[in-house]
């Protein structure tokens, strides 16, 4: 069985219990409270791994390797390369 | 050599704005069905039709605000045709 038929089967599964505990299929009679949370949970789902993609970039962007010093030396190697380049008769 | 000082803010206001929203539609969406109507936590949230339409509005703004800076780009690119 190829992956996409493991994946599809696996979420068919996840979709098919979902829809059987907010709409009552088999006539279950589960609690009012239980199928009232059931109810949102693929937009809920949607929503926390958006809050989570946001927390991860936030994160990453806080906690980022900014080398300050190596961007300058760099900078400055690059403008002796060039002017480096220049006398040896490369137009720039 | 840490990021500088704006990214860091902006990096970890993101953290704790994501982090907010997390806990209140957590709240609104799996905890208040099991707490009594009188209670006086169901002040602090908008009614249950609202935790639905809300992230679809915000979806919609989404996607217009990608359309909209996509055709910005777009439109800033083109090239005139060369004439013969």
């Amino acid at each position: 069985m190829t992956k996409l038929l493991q994946w599809l089967f696996g979420v068919s599964l996840v979709v098919a219990g979902w829809a059987l505990v907010s709409f009552d299929l088999l006539d279950l009679k589960l609690p009012q409270p239980y199928r009232e949370v059931a109810w949102p949970m693929p937009l809920y789902l949607l929503v926390s791994f958006g809050c989570y993609s946001l927390a991860t970039v936030g994160y990453r962007v806080a906690t980022f390797n900014d080398c300050e010093e190596a961007a300058k030396e760099l900078q400055e190697q690059i403008k002796e390369a060039k002017e480096d380049l220049r006398k040896k008769g490369l137009k720039m | 050599m840490c990021a500088t000082g704006v990214d860091q803010a902006v990096g970890m206001s993101l953290v704790v704005f994501s982090l907010l929203l997390f806990t209140y539609y957590s709240v609104w969406v799996i905890v208040l069905p099991f707490v009594e109507n009188d209670h006086v936590l169901h002040k602090y949230f908008l009614p249950r039709e609202y935790s639905v339409i809300l992230p679809g509005i915000a979806a919609v703004i989404l996607l217009l605000c990608i359309g909209a800076f996509t055709a910005v780009i777009m439109w800033k690119n083109r090239k005139p045709k060369k004439v013969d």
